[in-house]
């Protein structure tokens, strides 16, 4: 059984005109435990939508998004989450934003080892104390997947975390979560407009076309790991992610 | 990397520090400061009096004066700290304030420029304070008190009826459009009402300030609590967050900024009603020292009362201002 099933999924939305758009249209898919999965696509193709449609956000006008074979109705603890911007509390400290979740889920006497525990894995060690004002955005960023991912959720939902960051500290928060990844071997779906990164990282790729969001392709990708950038395969493969992605919107999928 | 952390902790209180109190370190200003209140000094000393009064608590307070001036100034000069820039911007205002010193003196104390017994010198308010000590201090207590709890009173009020409106649409549909009306009405108002439903004059005084305090802080909850932006509740509910921990962890860290402007907004206006109900209903109180005093005629006692006021709520308010720093300490520091 999958974890994850999308099964014939429409969105529609109402934009400022007061027109009725259609944003994803019969979105059929699914995820295996265990897998690294990334949605990639041209902005505003609907990524997102999707996204918050598998995490309970919202939910869609027809089809079903089912985990463990049970309906998706509401956000949970089990399907985490982490936002483009991150959105952490700016009113907690970076080791109060990470336990947050801890501390609403098992009280007051929780365990404060697995703080400490991801605070060092995400090379947070010194700034527990700062708030989220006073790090950089890599920093948050890193401190945001902690949050998300420390409370072990089945599967994690990433939109674009690297999205706002530049090439070097994006690079180390892929390590990041390609570490996290294969310790914690946690169910991840990954939105992204950047190929390579999606390379680095997927087991399979879901490539979509542009409004209305539609699959146009899953591809699965062949490379083993740990991954090489700049190997031959790479570059190979990564071309033709390229190539799937453009069917006459060049420009707009070259954005990352 | 900890003492990286602090080290920009420092630097960040020093940037503050040096955009609050941006005047210059001088010892010439400090100097002549020092110089302007002992000028005070000597031209209140030296100067035959036309008043009768007892210049003695004067000089007390402006050797005080001198002596806290000197110890800061010293201080700012052997260290760097918070001292040196604060003592060190307000120099300049010092002089400034030994020269108003000089010239008040000189107008009612020395010459008589200004009509008795309605304008007196500062040495005389002093001196007026000094023989009522203990019933002044006995009044601002009782004030004191009675604004502490009226003042918690209708901000706790304000906070929550903010807080639900500001939460939940349905309670803000039926409970807003109410609210709006009655909170637009100066508390003053129901003062005639008030002394006659309240079986106590304590309680239509607590009465009175609270309503005077309630609605801003109410109003700026809601505003407060509606621009927090829905990513910290989208984050809240991934993560697990149950309505009220939401409302604990979110809606009210979130809206504290907002609810500090209406606090700040209430408390002009509670001071005004404080003032105002003690010098209608009660016996005790700096209003009803007030009231008590224009009833004898003693203006001085007036002043005395209302420099003490000036002192109280100056305190009062530079309390709340720390109170709100610690609290929104996470925000950034540039906004
Ligand atoms: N709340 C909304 N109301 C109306 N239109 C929306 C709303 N959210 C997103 N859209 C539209 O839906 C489309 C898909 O958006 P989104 O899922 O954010 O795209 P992506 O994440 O792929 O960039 C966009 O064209 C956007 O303008
Ligand atoms: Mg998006």
């Amino acid at each position: 059984m999958s974890l994850l099933e999308v099964k014939a999924v429409n969105r529609i939305l109402t934009d400022n005109n007061g027109q009725r758009v259609p944003v994803l249209n019969n979105i059929n898919f699914d995820v295996e435990p265990g897998e690294f999965v990334s949605l990639i696509g041209p902005s505003g193709c609907g990524k997102t939508t999707l996204l918050r449609l598998i995490s309970g956000l919202d939910q869609p006008e027809s089809g079903t998004v089912k985990v463990n074979d049970k309906l998706v109705t509401k956000p949970d603890v089990s399907r985490g989450y982490v936002f483009q911007h991150g959105s952490l509390f700016p009113w907690f400290s970076i080791r109060d934003n990470i336990s947050a979740g801890l501390r609403v889920t098992q009280g007051r006497h929780f365990d404060q080892a697995l703080v400490d525990q991801y605070i060092d894995l995400m090379g947070l060690k010194g700034f527990e104390s700062a708030f989220p004002h006073q790090v950089s955005g890599g920093m948050a960023q890193r401190a945001a997947l902690a949050r998300s991912i420390i409370m072990h959720p089945e599967l994690l939902l990433l939109d674009e975390p690297m999205g706002a960051l530049d090439a070097f500290t994006r690079a180390d928060i892929q390590n990041v979560i390609y570490r996290v990844w294969q310790q914690t071997k946690t169910t991840m779906i990954l939105v992204t407009h950047d190929i390579d990164e999606a390379v680095y990282l997927s087991n399979r790729i879901i490539v979509m076309t542009p409004r209305p969001g539609q699959i146009k392709e899953i591809v699965t990708n062949p490379l083993p790991y740990p991954r090489q950038r700049t190997s031959d395969e790479f570059l190979k493969f990564r071309q033709q992610i390229q190539d799937k992605l453009n069917f006459g919107a060049k420009d707009q999928v070259a954005a990352s | 990397m900890q003492s990286s952390v602090k080290q920009e902790r420092q630097l960040i209180q020093q940037h503050e520090r040096e955009r609050n109190y941006w005047k210059k370190w001088s010892i010439g200003w400090n100097v002549f400061s020092v110089l302007t209140i002992a000028l005070a000094y000597l031209e209140n000393a030296l100067v035959p009096t036309q008043e009768t009064v007892d210049n003695r608590y004067y000089h007390w307070f402006l050797g005080a004066y001198i002596a806290y001036l000197i110890i800061v100034y010293v201080i700012g000069q052997v260290t760097h700290g918070g001292v040196r820039s604060y003592s060190g911007h307000f120099a300049q205002l010092n002089s400034s304030i030994g020269i108003l010193l000089i010239i008040q003196d000189l107008i009612t104390e020395k010459f008589a420029l200004m009509a008795l017994p309605f304008f007196v010198s500062f040495a005389q308010i002093l001196q007026q304070i000094h023989e009522d000590a203990k019933l002044l201090w006995e009044s601002t207590l009782s004030s004191l008190g009675l604004w502490a709890v009226s003042f918690v009173v209708g901000t706790l009020l304000g906070v929550f009826l903010g807080l639900f409106m500001g939460r939940y649409r349905q309670f803000n549909y039926w409970a807003f459009p109410y609210l709006k009306v009655i909170g637009i009405i100066p508390a003053a108002a129901w003062m005639p009402l008030t002394m006659v439903i309240f079986p106590t004059s304590y309680m239509a005084e607590v009465f009175l300030i609270a309503f005077s305090v309630w609605f801003p802080v109410a109003f700026m909850t809601i505003g407060g609590v509606q621009g927090i932006s829905k990513d910290y509740f989208e984050s809240a509910k991934t993560l697990g967050f149950s309505e009220f921990q939401i409302v604990r962890k979110i809606v009210i860290p979130g809206a504290l900024p907002s609810i500090f402007i209406g606090v700040f907004t209430a408390m002009g206006l509670s001071f005004t009603m404080l003032v105002i109900s003690e010098m209608i209903g009660a016996k005790v109180g700096l209003g009803w020292y007030i009231n008590w005093a224009k009833g004898v005629g003693n203006y001085t006692q007036v002043y005395a009362a209302i420099a003490i006021m000036a002192l109280l709520f100056s305190v009062i308010f530079a309390v709340i201002n720390k109170v709100e720093a610690r609290l929104l300490r996470w925000r950034d520091a540039g906004r």
